[in-house]
């Protein structure tokens, strides 16, 4: 018998970890965020105009996304009030911690979305400003208009090149933001399940994923119960299906790579992974990977994605897919033993930060700004207009 | 004319105001922007650690015989809180009857050279001192547990009460005052030496010089400056064997979950 197959573990101290739910949650925001980014740009940069009609809503659900997410890393916080240390001090450690510039980024991601929605919509907000009869929501349309109230060829044109200089910006930004959230885990080599170079790689095509499915969810709901054209765009949801298809495709090959070498081919750290796969197979290889990622792929790319109904539900597995990666990777990761012996489990509080309903809180946020959000935009007229004398609107 | 003169004088006061808001962002930014956290900018003692020394230990584990007694002394020097330790000596044991052997592991903050858990740190509240001690700064943590993850000895932990990152800082408060260690002082075996590195005269410097020595996990490329002589090979690096078996009998007696605790399966 080999020495390590014989040892028992009479004491030691069972160690906490820091990150919970909020951190999962985060990372699938932000994921989605970007994918709803990219999805915008498809029409807003490249110019595919089959994607026109969801552009506008996109591009708002993605800002959205990225106000709800950081909610998440403030809460995760023991010390939230000491926010502001983060600008202060510390940028010393500028180059080696991932943290301290993934923060700038995702400061300036918003941002810049916001102005790109804007500027899409300037129009609409001088029109409104216009129409406005209190001096405070003539004041506050000019805000939204950006206070350029001239809207003459020359002034629309600029809006638009300055709006495609900033989707052009905002594509590798977008990229960025969710690529240094794998930064993060990847940087941390003291753990054999996050420590891989393809961890950003591997969260960019997971968050492909888990945003076309997201906006596979909403779009129908949207379009059917808030849109004027009360109905579902079957050749819309068709597209998007197929896209989402594609990322699956994508994603899983990444993931084939990451674990085809993370285990037979990575030393010591190896033999982990295989215990940690070994513990955690069921919720892995069936769940996770068949019915959260195989079984929907099957789907959009057979006939059933004609059908609303099976997109849509194709578009939920995959997002509540991505969100369970999400949760094994940064979860069951900090579950892998490092002076401890076996595997650590997780119970997340109910009340309080960092809990169950910290979380839902969060998600009741996101719906709360995204409907204040499609208030106060005219995605709808938008959408409705790019229906109008073509082919798109017929389900 | 008169309309003119005003504007012109509106003007240049805007200008001045915003020249000067922006020397003195320019400046608070400056002393903001020095890239470390007050104690080091003031450079505190406390802080700056002593001139030219390079702190370690030797852990001599042919003389630990498990007491824990650097366990209890740590507890009380550093009123460590309730189930949190910055140092303990794991118990194991190798190998099946008749062939069984004890190994006893004390483990600590190993005050790496290359400490990974300060790379990571994005407030700069921990950090190395000058002779090598790595220290966290209670006032300035924001609690984000990034160098919790990133320390591959689990050697960090969430004070309940101060809600920052605490850990073993080898009492520097002790050895700033010419002591050594809690846990060295009341080592019964005489196992863990403290002292300087740099000097080699010291106890540290002719163990090292004088015995084969190991350190843990040595791939993490931390180099930790916590030696050990005679570390058993079985738990030199990540540590594979049975869970924990105070955890178990935890869940035999029937006490309530931890947020984190040993999976059974």
């Amino acid at each position: 018998m080999e020495i390590f197959e014989s040892l028992f573990t009479i004491s030691s101290v069972t160690p906490d970890r820091p990150w919970g739910l909020n951190i999962p949650n985060y990372f699938w925001f932000t994921g989605s965020s970007a994918a709803a980014f990219i999805i915008a740009s498809f029409a807003h940069v490249f110019g595919i105009r089959k994607y026109k009609p969801v552009a506008g809503f996109s591009l708002l659900l993605a800002f959205v996304l990225l106000v709800a997410a950081p909610l998440n890393l403030i809460d995760d916080l023991r010390q939230p009030g000491r926010l502001f240390n983060f600008f202060l001090y510390g940028w010393d450690h500028f180059l080696t911690s991932p943290m301290k510039w993934g923060v700038l980024l995702l400061m300036a991601y918003p941002l810049l979305i916001l102005f790109e929605a804007l500027l899409l919509y300037r129009t609409h907000f001088v029109h409104k400003a216009q129409e406005a009869s209190s001096a405070l929501a003539r004041g506050f349309y000019r805000l939204m208009a950006l206070g350029n109230m001239r809207l003459d060829e020359a002034a629309l044109q600029k809006d638009e090149k300055r709006g495609f200089v900033l989707g052009a910006i905002g594509i590798p930004l977008a990229l960025s933001v969710h690529g240094y959230t794998g930064y993060i885990l990847g940087a941390v080599q003291a753990n054999p399940l996050w420590s891989t170079p393809l961890m950003p790689v591997l969260f960019l095509a997971s968050a492909m994923v888990s945003g076309a499915g997201l906006l596979i969810v909403l779009l129908p709901i949207v379009q059917r119960y808030f849109s004027p054209m009360q109905r579902v765009d079957g050749d819309m949801m068709l597209a998007l299906a197929r896209l989402l298809g594609w990322f699956i495709v994508i994603d899983l090959v990444v993931r084939f790579f990451w674990l085809t070498f993370a285990m037979p081919f990575a030393g010591d750290s190896g033999y982990t992974l295989v215990e940690y796969f070994r513990h955690h197979f069921v919720g892995v290889v069936y769940v996770e990977y068949l019915l959260c990622l195989i079984v929907p792929m099957i789907i959009v790319f057979s006939p059933l994605a004609k059908r609303v109904g099976w997109v849509f539900l194709a578009g939920l597995i995959t997002a509540v897919g991505v969100w369970l990666f999400r949760w094994n990777t940064v979860v069951g990761g900090q579950g892998i033993g490092r002076t401890a012996t076996g595997f650590l489990e997780h119970t997340p509080h109910w009340f309080g930060p960092d809990s169950i309903t910290a979380i839902m809180a969060n998600w009741g946020a996101f719906i709360a700004i995204l409907a204040i959000v499609m208030l106060i935009f005219p995605w709808d007229r938008e959408m409705a207009e790019h229906y109008q004398g073509e082919h798109h609107g017929k389900e | 004319m008169d309309e003119e003169k005003k504007s012109m004088k509106r003007r240049s006061f805007v200008k001045g105001l915003s020249a000067w808001l922006l020397a003195s962002g320019a400046a608070v930014q400056a002393q903001a922007f020095s890239g470390k956290i007050p104690g080091r900018d003031e450079e505190d003692q406390r802080y700056v650690g002593q001139e030219g020394k390079r702190f370690g230990m030797v852990v001599d584990l042919r003389k630990c015989v498990g007491c824990q007694a650097c366990t209890g002394a740590c507890k009380v020097e550093n009123k460590t809180p309730r189930h949190h330790f910055r140092t303990w000596v794991a118990e194991y044991e190798r190998g099946e009857y008749p062939a069984v052997h004890k190994v006893f592991l004390p483990q600590l903050c190993n005050h790496c050279a290359s400490p990974s858990c300060v790379k990571v740190c994005p407030t700069g509240a921990t950090f190395s001192r000058g002779d090598g001690v790595v220290m966290v700064d209670d006032k300035v943590c924001w609690g984000c547990g990034y160098c919790v993850n990133a320390c591959p000895y689990d050697k960090r932990y969430f004070h309940p009460q101060s809600k920052t990152v605490d850990k073993c800082t080898l009492c520097a408060h002790r050895l700033d005052s010419g002591l050594l260690p809690a846990c060295v002082e009341s080592c019964v075996g005489g196992a863990r030496v403290a002292g300087d590195l740099n000097d080699k005269k010291s106890q540290v410097s002719r163990l090292l010089a004088g015995f084969s020595t190991a350190v843990l996990q040595p791939s993490q490329g931390n180099r930790p400056q916590v030696y050990y002589i005679g570390l058993d090979g079985s738990v030199q690096n990540q540590v594979r064997g049975t869970v924990n078996l105070d955890d178990l009998a935890r869940m035999r007696d029937g006490k309530p979950r931890r947020e984190w605790q040993t999976a059974y399966k």
